[in-house]
Order: structure tokens, then C-alpha cells, then sequence
């Protein structure tokens, strides 16, 4: 037998369906800021693989502005393997500042000139030295995922353009907040999930730099990080990184709340925490939770009597497979405002293992009354194992998790909801599941698909 | 000795060095045809004198590029729709983002033909950052015993990657190595991106593993109402074409088992849709294996789905029954494509495709009466492997349709298909792979996404065609908003080119006033919504 070890959840090396993309995959946390545009510095088929895996057969999201078959690439050959491709990348730059218009341009590698050694750094120094909003970032494929990819490029463009050109980094703006959340195009819904999230925190009296989608006010928003109040970490770990960063660098304190809040209960502890935290807000905040619960509720009594007698059966166990931050909010919803039964919890998106300690004691009060035990499993095949061991009851589950799941829900004649990478079989645009109203959608999501099987 | 293809070596020879591909090019589809001087190659494809290596077809090289395809890709969409094999990419994950992708479509595929939808099985072996210092031989064996425990499959494909290649791994010998073991084949598939300026060099290297450890040698028994019909995962029409002279298909590569594929020797001929994609196999097929390949034009249109026939019945000895096929298939046929051409008369299109499918789809688009005066392809073969003039797809093209005026070679380049849309006003586009519809549409151009790629062959060809057109040219009203609600991503300058070439043949314009306008100009920001 080969020399290779099997972790705890008996995983090798292999990936069988993957649910995640390579640091250079982040190429798309730069299209997800209005204004910015990648430039690649890979071989021919990184960006077309990055973009179909995370942008297109996942929710069809599209590529926008900057992303598809719109970003430039070097597409390397044999001949830049052999003599370096410093001086092909340079080209490219110059060529792309003559023909793309941006207002922020991102340099990213991927395993290529990172094996064979190209300065991509010092090509992109020249332009930096001219003036030219440009950044680099080192996102080789074997260096990590695209979660991983997300903190590089996120910290580079802190490092290389928001700190040379912020006009002001200095000044606090009381009540201003930075938001770091869900990772752009790898959530399916993060679109909608960023507005929504905007949406309530302006409701609750912050001001906010979303910085990522159609909330945010582009590239300009990214000069005014270091002019916010404190950071805001939404999730179990992403962003807690760059938290850090801009803590040490702007002196700002960072605010880590690691449910990302679906529902009325959720939400009203969300942005009563933030409101303790800062100490500011506090009626602003108490008066928008009460105007939206009563909106919520008055939809929710409503929903009462099909979810209180609907005749043909409604599933009470799930599983959830999917990444940490979905994973976590999708469990808190389901057992405090539905009061479903988990049956295994899967977080697929290799989470740094620092964290994994405090996210397993989040499932441990799932509700005071429930807890779960979270694995950490990143490769399919595993999954699919760990799903089919499920004590689901005598009624079928529902599955939260991937277009991969399909053949077991099938399997086990259950239902499926696709929350995360790839939702191959949902056409998403900016449909979101968390706040208040995503809540809603979610609840319209479940049961539609659960009562459909006499369709 | 004629020329013949090589299986010794474990590795595929590139396209541009075997066919002399390229990939960016300008003029007519006369003059490329010319330029690419298929006989004379044709005759060193043969051994004969021809020009040697000297005829190279000159190739335009630009500074600005932008995202591509690649080789790996090819593999994943033929070695990974096998239906009982396994394909594992010894790479870092990124290349495993293609999972995802050829899972939709093997998915899409299986549903198409009537198969069990399943998920695709594909296994990455996630090369990290120390891998590429020590070689990560361990893992690969590692991830073959898992394919193995997991699936039982009846054959391993094994693909490298641009990491694999630069760091050296030795595949071959682990591939070796599991194969006696295991006692199925496990195959090497040689595909690094970097390898090739093409990405159609993945569909060779697929087809050249599958030749040299699948195919059965020797085989004992022949089936002479056998055909080969190599192509991806497109609805079933060759089925009932094929039966007319009773003739039974043997689908390859995508949707088959192990053993269709090892059958392969065994068939009584080899046919295609798009020498891009059959060239190589089918020529090895016959010089290998002793299948005749049917050496005609593409089965597009009346004139080339005729010929295509009769060539077939030829080669399959059913002469007696392929020409009352051809007559009851015109009488069926025709009507309805005049109807068509009626409705479509007036009517512009341009099509973006793969090199020999285009030419094909040109072939039916000029059946229906519609006008083509601009086409691009993604890459142009000036030969295929058997350098039978008769497989001249372009030369069939230009000599029974006439010409394209503006016919470029643009390997999936979204700034230049700007010119060239400006350049012609097309109603709508034909399109294969993603990327160029987008542009289009944000110019109030729709276009027909062929992920069906038969659904022009033969006789219904133009009809279904023809229908789909009409349903696309409908899709118009919303594009037509569209487009006047969206901002795109180049300068003024670079919109205002006429030559989308202009790079490549004047580098000199790129110098660095783009740079400095940022330091000097007062700029609009492009991208702020709030």
C-alpha cells in the first residue's frame, strides 16, 4: 500500500466531487467588486474552469462585468515554462491597461509561474511605481482553495491599493462597519445574502462597506476601510484573518459573530450584539426589530397552518452538507425555528483546523435543548458514505448540500435543497436564504420541494 | 512508409506539430484554404514528398490574450464520460473545478440518451504545496486504489497537469505498475495545458490512451453491420440514419462502456460529425487496426450528408441501399426546408465554433438560404491525420458553398469577436463552448448554444437547425434590452479598432500612455452602482 495516511474521517488525498475551487478561484472575489478586473497570469484553462465550476454551473451566477471569458489571461505555454513568463506577464498588463477599463486591476498566479518561479510581484512593482491601481496576488492553485484565495487577494488589495491610496486612514466614522462574509460566487446566494445582510444592518443604524456585489459602492467603498468603526466578521471563520490585519494595521477593533442569521431569532441576536458590542445603536436597533418581526410574523401565521396540518407528510430529520458558514446557519434555523431533527453535519470546505474546535462547540447548543456532532470532510465520495449513515427516522430526510447529493437523496427517496457548491440544478439570481426574508424564501424553498413529490 | 501514427510513445504528439494547428489568423476562408495547402500536406501526411515541415501557415501572435480553454478539459469531457471507468487528475484541485462543469454535462448527456442519470467519477489527487518540491508518486497510487475500492471500474484513466508536467512526474510507470496489479487497464492521458497551444490536443490525448491500452488487438471475431461514430454526448440520430442501411452505431468516446470502446477494431468502419475530433482516432483506427475510416465531407447539408452516405455504403459494401435512403430522404426533407428558408429569408448569421464543425455548420446554414459573410474558429487544422483530400472540410466548404469573406481564427477571444460582430452585423450567432454568447447578446445578438452537437448532422440536420434559428431570432427582444442597459468592459479605444488583429500586427501601440492616464487624468469610475 502506498505511504499516504487516511485522517480521522478516513480520508486520503483524494478529492471525488469537488466543493471547492483553487486559490486562484478568488479571481472571482475581484469580479465581485464593482470597477475591479482580474488580469491571470496561468495556464490556458484556469480561468474557464474556475468560472464554470464557480460562477456558471453554480446558480448560473454569470460573469459579469470582469469575469468569464472577459478576464485576461497569459494562457501560458511550453516556451514560458522553459524561459519564464515575467516578461509575458508584463505584456499582458500593458496590453490590458490599453484595452480593459477598471478602476482597480488584480494580478493573480496560478501554479505555473509559481512552480517555475516568475517575480509577479516585481512585474506588477512598475506599474505600481506609475501610479496605476494595480495589485498582485499569489494564489498558485497548490497553495490552497479559493477560501484561502479570498484572503490573499483581499489582503493584497488592503496592502498594495487601499493603503497607498485611502485620502484618509486615520479618521474613524462613528458607526461606519467593514463586512466580511460569505466568500463571493462560491455561495451560490451571495448576492442576495449580501443585500439582505446590508438591508438589516442599515435598518439597525450602521452605515456599512459591504464591499463585495451590487451593494457596494465599488473600488472608492474599499478606500474607506480604514475610516470604519470596526470590523464585522459574519461566520464561522472566513474573514477572521483580514480582521486581524486591519485590526493590527488601522486600529480597529474586530466584532467575530459566526452565525450568519436566518430568521427572526437569529437576527434580532445578531444585531443585538452588535449594537452591545459597539454600544451604540441600541434603539435604532430595537425599533427595527420590532418594525421587521412583525412583518415576518405576519407572514409566518400565515405559513402556520400548512406547517401545522398539511395531511401528506412533512420531513422532520436532515442533514447538511456544505460549507461552514451555510452549514451553521442553516442548523440554528432548522432546529430553533422549525425544530427539524439533525442527523449528520458535514462542513466540506477544509476549514482551517484552529477553528474547527470552536465551530464543534457551536453545534453543541445547536438550542439548549439540541446538539450535533460536525464532521469535517472534504472529499465526495466520504460524504455520500457519512449521509447514507444517517439515522434519519421512518420518514425521509431532507438534504442541504450540493448537486452532488442528488444520487444519494435519491437513494434514500429524500428530498433535496442544493445550499452550496455547485447548485448545478437552481437558476439563482438574487434570491437570498438569511435575514428576514431569505428566511422566508428558504421556508417556500423546503417545503415546496418536499411536497412535491406527488406532483 | 507512409507516415503513420505513433502509439509507441506514452504521450500524444501535439496537434500543431503533427497537423501544423493555429490558432489566430485573418482573411477569407479562400485564402486560409490556400494558405493551408491541405494536399501538399496531405501528401507528407502520406509519406510522399509534400512540403515537409517548411509550409507553415503564418500565425498572428498578439500581446493580449484572454482566458482559454485547455487540453485537461478535453480529457475530463471524453475519459470522464466513460460510463464504467474512472478518471483521476494527478493535480492541484484547481483543475478539479472541472468536476463540476463535465458533471452537468454527463449528467445532461446520460438523460439525453436514455441512461441512468448518475454523477460523474472523477477523483483529483489535491497536490499541495510540498508536492511540488518532492513529487507526489504516492498519492497517485494512492488515489488509483481508491478509484479501484470505491468504483470496480473497468478501466483507469490517468490525467497530468501543467504542475505534473513542469515537476516531472513519472506517471507512466505507476500506470504500468496498477495495471498488473489490478489487471485493468490503467491508461496514462498526457494533457498538460501548457503542452499545446490547442485545447483539441486533449481530445487526441484521450483518444490516443484509449488506441493504445483499450482497443483490442488482434480481435477474434469481426461485426460487419458495426460503425464507429465518434463524437461527445449528442442525442441519438445516427441510430436511425445508420439503420436504413442496416448498420449498427457504436457510440465513442463520451457515454460509452470499456468494452464499446474496446470494440472498436472489430467495427466495419469509423465515421464522425468533425474531423476536429475524430481525425486522430479514426486514422488509427485504420492504420492500427485495419478499420477503414469513411474518408468524405461531413454529413451537413444535402450535397455533404449525399456524399457522406455513399461513401459509408461504400465502405460497408450497402451500395444497393443507400440510394433510394437518398431519394425518400430528399422527398421527406425538402418541403420542409423550403418552408424554412422562406421564414429565413434575408436573415444574417456567423458562426463560432471548433475548427471542422463550423465549416459544416456554414455548409447548413447556406442549405437554408442564410447569409454568412463573417465566421470565426477557435483553432484551424490545416491537414488531418489522414491527409485525405476528401476530408478537406474546408476545401469542401469554399468549392460546393462558396466562400466566407471574413473567416477568422480566434481561439475563444471575447475582445476580438467585437470587430468582427461590428464588422458583419450577424442577427444572431451559432455557438459551441461558453464565452462568446455573452459578448453577443450585450450587443443585442442572441445565439444558439450547440450543446447538442448533432443536432445539425444529416437530413432533420437543417430542419432542426433551421427551427432552432427561429426560436433564437425570438430570444432577440431580450437582448435587444439588454443591451441598452449594460456597460462593456473595453476602452473606446480598443471599440473603436476595426482590426481586431491590430495588436499583433502593431505591438507598438502598446505603450504605456494606458499607465499613465491613471497618474495624470481625471478618471470616471466605472464601477460604482451607490
Amino acid at each position: 500500500m502506498p505511504k499516504t495516511k487516511k485522517d480521522k474521517c478516513k480520508q486520503t488525498n483524494s478529492i471525488n466531487q469537488v466543493r471547492y475551487g483553487c486559490a486562484l478561484g478568488a479571481l472571482h472575489s475581484v469580479t465581485a467588486i464593482p470597477g475591479a478586473m482580474p488580469i491571470t497570469h496561468c495556464g490556458p484553462g484556469c480561468v474557464d474552469k474556475q468560472y464554470m465550476s464557480l460562477a456558471f454551473y453554480n446558480g448560473y451566477q454569470g460573469g459579469g462585468y470582469a469575469g468569464g471569458a472577459v478576464t485576461p489571461s497569459s494562457n501560458l505555454q511550453e516556451k514560458d515554462v522553459v524561459f519564464g513568463g515575467a516578461k509575458h506577464l508584463d505584456q499582458l498588463i500593458a496590453a490590458s491597461l490599453k484595452i480593459m477599463e477598471a478602476d482597480l486591476f488584480v494580478v493573480l498566479n496560478g501554479c505555473i509561474p509559481e512552480i517555475v518561479g516568475d517575480d509577479i510581484g516585481a512585474v506588477v512593482a512598475r506599474y505600481q511605481k506609475k501610479g496605476v491601481p494595480i495589485v498582485s496576488a499569489e494564489t498558485g492553485g497548490f497553495k490552497g482553495n479559493n477560501f484561502t484565495g479570498h484572503e490573499i487577494v483581499t489582503e493584497a488589495i488592503i496592502e498594495q491599493y487601499v493603503d497607498k491610496f485611502a485620502p484618509d486612514k486615520t479618521t474613524k466614522k462613528k458607526g461606519l462597519i467593514n463586512v466580511w462574509a460569505e466568500l463571493p460566487f462560491q455561495n451560490t446566494f451571495w448576492r442576495g445574502d449580501l443585500a439582505e445582510l446590508k438591508r438589516i444592518l442599515e435598518g439597525a443604524g450602521w452605515q456599512v462597506n459591504i464591499l463585495f456585489g451590487y451593494g457596494s459602492a465599488g473600488v472608492k467603498e474599499w478606500l474607506t476601510i480604514p475610516n470604519a468603526e470596526f470590523n464585522l466578521v459574519v461566520g464561522p471563520w472566513l474573514g477572521l484573518k483580514t480582521a486581524k490585519l486591519l485590526e493590527k494595521k488601522y486600529n480597529q477593533p474586530y466584532l467575530h459573530l459566526p452565525i450568519l442569521p436566518i430568521g427572526a431569532k437569529q437576527v434580532g441576536d445578531f444585531l443585538r450584539s452588535i449594537a452591545a458590542f459597539a454600544k451604540e445603536n441600541e434603539v435604532k436597533t430595537e425599533a427595527f426589530i420590532k418594525r421587521e418581526e412583525k412583518e415576518y410574523y405576519y407572514y409566518l401565521e400565515y405559513f402556520t397552518d400548512f406547517y401545522a396540518e398539511y395531511w401528506w407528510g412533512l420531513p422532520a430529520s436532515y442533514a447538511v452538507a456544505s460549507d461552514a458558514t451555510y452549514n451553521l446557519a442553516l442548523n440554528k434555523f432548522l432546529v430553533n425555528q422549525l425544530g427539524l431533527i439533525p442527523a449528520k453535519q458535514i462542513i466540506t470546505d477544509n476549514t482551517p483546523e484552529k477553528y474547527r474546535e470552536a465551530i464543534r462547540e457551536e453545534y453543541k447548543h445547536l438550542a439548549d435543548d439540541v446538539a450535533a456532532e460536525v464532521e469535517f470532510i472534504e472529499d465526495g465520495y466520504l460524504v455520500t458514505q457519512t449521509i447514507k449513515q444517517g439515522e434519519y427516522g421512518h420518514k425521509p430526510p431532507i438534504i442541504f448540500g450540493t448537486t452532488w447529493e442528488r444520487d444519494i437523496t435519491k437513494e434514500l427517496n429524500g428530498h433535496i435543497v442544493e445550499v452550496s457548491y455547485p447548485v448545478s440544478y437552481d437558476v439563482v439570481i438574487n434570491k437570498t436564504y438569511i435575514g428576514y426574508r431569505g428566511a422566508l424564501t428558504l421556508l417556500e424553498k423546503i417545503f415546496t420541494t418536499a411536497i412535491s413529490k406527488s406532483a | 512508409m507512409p507516415k503513420k501514427i505513433n502509439l509507441d510513445m506514452a504521450s500524444v504528439e501535439p496537434r500543431e506539430q503533427r497537423l501544423g494547428t493555429i490558432i489566430a489568423w485573418d482573411g477569407n476562408s479562400e485564402e486560409l484554404h490556400e494558405q493551408s495547402a491541405y494536399e501538399l500536406r496531405g501528401q507528407k501526411e502520406r509519406g510522399k514528398k509534400g512540403c515537409g515541415g517548411n509550409c507553415r501557415l503564418c500565425e498572428l501572435s498578439g500581446p493580449f490574450t484572454q482566458g482559454a480553454v485547455c487540453s485537461e478539459q478535453m480529457v475530463e469531457c471524453q475519459a470522464g464520460n466513460v460510463r464504467d471507468a474512472v478518471l483521476i487528475q494527478h493535480s492541484p484541485i484547481g483543475c478539479g473545478g472541472g468536476q463540476v462543469e463535465y458533471n452537468a454535462i454527463y449528467r445532461n448527456g446520460l438523460a439525453m440518451r436514455g441512461y441512468k442519470v448518475e454523477n460523474i467519477r472523477i477523483i483529483n489527487t489535491n497536490l499541495k504545496e510540498s508536492d511540488m518540491v518532492f513529487g507526489a508518486a504516492d498519492k497517485l497510487r494512492r488515489s488509483i486504489d481508491d478509484a479501484w475500492e470505491r468504483y470496480k471500474p473497468q478501466a483507469i484513466f490517468v490525467a497530468s497537469s501543467c504542475a505534473t508536467g513542469i515537476i516531472g512526474e513519472d506517471i507512466e510507470s505507476i500506470t504500468d505498475e496498477k495495471e498488473a496489479e489490478l489487471g485493468i487497464p490503467v491508461v496514462p492521458l498526457a494533457c498538460e495545458g501548457f503542452r499545446s497551444k490547442h485545447w483539441s490536443t486533449g481530445f487526441d490525448a484521450t483518444q490516443h490512451g484509449i488506441l493504445r491500452q483499450i482497443v483490442r488487438r488482434n480481435p477474434q471475431k469481426k461485426q460487419e453491420d458495426l460503425v464507429n461514430v465518434i463524437n461527445l454526448w449528442g442525442s441519438d440520430v445516427f441510430t436511425p440514419l445508420l439503420k436504413n442501411l442496416n448498420l449498427r452505431v457504436n457510440y465513442v468516446v463520451d457515454l460509452a462502456s470499456v468494452e464499446e470502446l474496446a470494440q472498436m477494431s472489430e467495427a466495419a468502419a469509423t465515421v464522425g460529425f468533425c474531423y476536429t475530433l475524430s481525425s486522430y482516432l479514426a486514422t488509427a483506427l485504420e492504420q492500427h487496426f485495419g478499420v477503414p475510416e469513411v474518408k468524405a465531407p461531413m454529413p451537413y447539408g444535402f450535397a455533404g450528408t449525399d456524399a457522406w452516405l455513399r461513401e459509408l455504403a461504400r465502405v460497408t459494401h450497402r451500395e444497393a441501399l443507400v440510394e433510394p435512403f437518398i431519394q425518400a430522404e430528399h422527398e421527406r426533407v425538402k418541403p420542409r426546408v423550403e418552408e424554412l428558408k422562406k421564414k429565413l429569408q434575408g436573415v444574417k448569421g456567423f458562426v463560432a465554433t471548433g475548427s471542422a464543425y463550423a465549416h459544416g455548420l456554414i455548409q447548413v446554414m447556406r442549405e437554408l438560404g442564410i447569409e454568412v459573410d463573417g465566421s470565426l474558429t477557435f483553432h484551424h487544422d490545416p491537414v488531418y491525420d489522414s491527409g485525405d483530400t476528401k476530408e478537406d472540410s474546408l476545401g469542401y466548404l469554399n468549392q460546393h458553398y462558396g466562400k466566407v469573406s471574413n473567416f477568422h481564427v480566434s481561439n475563444r477571444q471575447q475582445y476580438q469577436l467585437y470587430a468582427f460582430l461590428q464588422q458583419v452585423k450577424p442577427d444572431f450567432l451559432l455557438i459551441r463552448h461558453n464565452g462568446l454568447a455573452p459578448l453577443a447578446s450585450r450587443l443585442g445578438i442572441p445565439a444558439a448554444p450547440l450543446g447538442d452537437e448533432h443536432i445539425a448532422v444529416g437530413y432533420d440536420g437543417m430542419i432542426n437547425l433551421g427551427e432552432t434559428i427561429l426560436e433564437i431570432l425570438a430570444h432577440k427582444k431580450f437582448h435587444d434590452d439588454i443591451r441598452k442597459h449594460v456597460k462593456l468592459p473595453y476602452k473606446q479605444w480598443w471599440l473603436k479598432q476595426k482590426d481586431a488583429y491590430i495588436l499583433a500586427k502593431h505591438p507598438e501601440l502598446i505603450d504605456d500612455d494606458a499607465a499613465e492616464e491613471y497618474s495624470t487624468e481625471e478618471r470616471v469610475e466605472v464601477g460604482a452602482h451607490a
